[in-house]
């Protein structure tokens, strides 16, 4: 994203809030407020993840006294959250704002997370003035974990709901659990856990919705769609249902940690038969690309290892080095996944019964190239 | 009584306009106080086919349907952000005072005036209103009581915005709210704009003009009867006439109101020059303040060129 247009002050403290803040929050809806100069930014909307959600808050600064501290205003169903003028103010955030200087590039951010803190708490507050027992009893059951976020849905055309963002295995470091990790921020996979408010005739409490979400990058290691959730039974609160969730969590990562190591003995394995990789997913082994040759037809094989591997089998793409298709890009194939493979073989052995199937493979994949080149 | 509700907010149209014109001639965002007042209306309803209705008029019912309007009369504006308060919205009543200049009307609210934002109060917006209302009193005038003055302790706010994208039919936005110090919340009131009509009729009858031009006590001195009559009134009364009085002769340049018999008759023909002459002057006068007004605006202009300039500076803003 560009930030010239800001002031060169402004555009520093917000490079610093994206850069520096724990939740990856995005701008958006940059414009300027100034008559004479439109091009000379100074209002965005702030888009900061919360409760597995987002909340838009709209920060101004005035182009024409860039000296000055930035205002807020927060979401339309947000008109109760008054972080100033309430008597708890955050004497962090206090002094940020009063003791502003807008050349300390670390303000904005400071100001952001003690708002972003107060939303929490303000949050936490409404969820507790719900009028349902399930839901009175739940927070008291989990209100001392850390990191928890709860939110309340409520509009005239939504049903009213209470939301938690409950963070699981906090006690387990995934980025240090890998070697090299490439993650800036700490991978959290959080269970998002909705219970829909009873309405007076209702009798029985329905069971909460239930949903694993972590962040993105994780994906590269372990999907938590991959993960079978325990049953809610009848009468379950949180409390008793979370250990048994963070047990298969952490085991099932410890596997996914441990898949790495086996990918790359595959990979290593491969090396015998096909030389050198042309390139290779150094931290995960996720993908792997070899030049390969059959006779003088000389072609490059793509590797994409599945999470899942080596239960599932690697997805494999074959790419010619000599042909060109009408758009001038190298003749592929679609992957291919389906060739001889058991998960019960030694890595030795994988990479030797696929080598065999690429080179009949080859020979088709030739073919194939060489019918594509007379078609046009 | 401390927390009464207004029923709306109310705003002549030329008032409005004049708001609308200062938020979008300014650089960048301006704020400012609102002064007015704000009145009990009795809300009546003249029909001509139901007369039934006024025959058992009771004060007691007719009081049912007061609602409490505030009228904006006028505004002052510096022509930036932070005029009167500190970045947590701290209300500095020193910098209220130097700002409220002379205004007849007394301190309603203020207002603020963002360009491309959400129509919505800031978090600074609602702290600025609750500290203004902690500090001031909003003054109820009572029509039928002049003299029991209630006060609420709460304060207008008047929105301005412009949409976030630029549109050509509707360039403007403008809300008010009332904030309530019993919800601590800034409410949304009706904005009313006054104008010329029967719809008005209450809200003139209701309204006290203020001026500061003072009363003229046009050639009561002649008559015999009534100076007997003034003489019956207090030395204070008296001394406030002969004040006012010296304000009249002020704007007038020793031309007195009696002069002005000599118009008809037999003198006027020698008089009409002298007439003429005083409004000669008086015109030179204002040409001479036009000059004046024009040849420091200019200054003012170029000296706020110059202090934006400074601040890009500061600022390390390159143009």
């Amino acid at each position: 994203m560009a930030f010239e247009a800001f002031p060169p002050l402004i555009a520093a403290q917000l490079h610093y809030l994206l850069n520096h803040s724990p939740d990856s929050i995005k701008i958006e809806n940059v414009r300027s407020g100034n008559r004479f100069n439109p091009r000379i930014l100074d209002r965005f909307t702030l888009v900061i993840p919360y409760c597995l959600d987002t909340i838009k808050w709209d920060v101004i600064y005035n182009s024409e006294y860039p000296a000055a501290p930035p205002d807020f205003i927060f979401g339309p169903d947000d008109e109760d959250f008054m972080p100033c003028s309430s008597s708890t103010v955050d004497s962090l955030l206090d002094k940020a704002l009063s003791e502003w200087n807008n050349q300390d590039s670390t303000l904005l951010l400071v100001l952001i997370q003690g708002l972003r803190d107060q939303y929490v708490a303000y949050q936490r507050k409404r969820v507790g003035q719900v009028d349902d027992d399930r839901v009175k009893f739940e927070i008291s059951t989990v209100i001392t974990r850390k990191g928890i976020e709860m939110q309340m849905t409520s509009g005239a055309d939504k049903p009213e709901e209470v939301k938690f963002a409950v963070p699981l295995v906090m006690d387990m470091s995934i980025n240090k659990l890998l070697v090299g990790c490439p993650w800036k921020n700490e991978q959290k996979i959080y269970l998002q856990v909705v219970y829909p408010i009873l309405r007076k005739y209702e009798s029985a409490p329905s069971s909460p919705r239930l949903k694993l979400v972590s962040s993105s990058d994780l994906k590269a290691l372990f999907s938590v769609e991959d993960v079978k959730l325990p049953p809610w039974m009848d009468g379950m609160c949180l409390a008793e249902y979370l250990p048994h969730l963070e047990e298969t969590l952490e085991r099932q990562i410890l596997e996914a940690v441990s898949a790495i190591a086996l990918r790359r003995s595959f990979v290593e394995a491969l090396t015998l038969f096909l030389g050198r990789p042309l390139e290779a997913d150094p931290t995960f082994c996720r993908k792997a690309s070899f030049l390969a040759a059959s006779g003088p037809f000389p072609f490059v094989v793509h590797f994409f290892f599945p999470t899942q591997f080596p239960k599932q089998q690697p997805a494999l793409m074959l790419q010619s080095c000599q042909h060109l298709n009408q758009l001038s890009e190298p003749v592929k194939l679609n992957l291919l996944t389906d060739y001889p493979w058991s998960p019960r073989w030694e890595v030795g052995r994988m990479a030797e019964r696929l080598c065999d199937f690429l080179t009949d493979e080859a020979v088709n994949f030739k073919k194939y190239c060489n019918e594509a080149l007379l078609q046009h | 009584m401390d927390d009464l509700s207004l029923e709306k907010i109310e705003i002549p149209g030329p008032t409005l306009a004049s708001l609308i014109q200062r938020a979008s001639s300014s650089p960048g965002d301006v704020d400012g106080l609102i002064f007015g007042q704000i009145h009990r209306i009795v809300s009546t309803t003249l029909s001509d086919d139901s007369p039934a209705q006024s025959s058992p008029s009771i004060p007691s019912s007719s009081s049912s349907s007061d609602q409490i309007v505030a009228t904006v009369t006028s505004f002052t504006s510096s022509g930036k952000t932070f005029s009167f308060y500190d970045p947590l919205g701290r209300v500095d009543s020193l910098r209220i005072d130097s700002l409220r200049v002379d205004s007849p009307d007394r301190l309603l609210g203020w207002f603020s005036a963002r360009r491309k934002t959400a129509s919505r109060p800031s978090m600074r917006e609602l702290s600025v209103s609750s500290s203004l209302s902690s500090r001031f009193q909003l003054p109820i005038e009572n029509s039928e009581s002049p003299n029991s003055t209630a006060s609420s302790s709460s304060s207008v706010f008047v929105l301005l915005t412009t949409p976030l994208n630029d549109q050509l039919i509707h360039t403007h936005e403008y809300r008010a709210y009332q904030f309530r110090a019993a919800s601590r919340r800034l409410e949304p009131r009706s904005i009313g704009i006054v104008n010329i009509g029967p719809a008005f009729r209450g809200h003139y009858g209701s309204f006290n003009p203020k001026s500061r031009f003072p009363p003229l006590l046009c050639e009561m001195s002649s008559s015999a009867m009534m100076n007997e009559d003034r003489d019956e009134g207090s030395l204070s009364a008296k001394k406030e006439a002969a004040k006012d009085q010296k304000e009249v002769d002020a704007l007038a340049e020793g031309f007195r109101v009696g002069d002005l018999k000599r118009l008809v008759g037999a003198e006027a023909a020698s008089y009409t020059g002298a007439i003429e002459e005083m409004y000669e002057r008086m015109l030179a006068k204002v040409e001479s303040l036009a000059s004046e007004v024009e040849k420091s605006s200019a200054r003012v202009l170029e000296l706020e060129n110059h202090n934006r300039k400074i601040r890009y500076r500061v600022a390390r803003i390159e143009r």
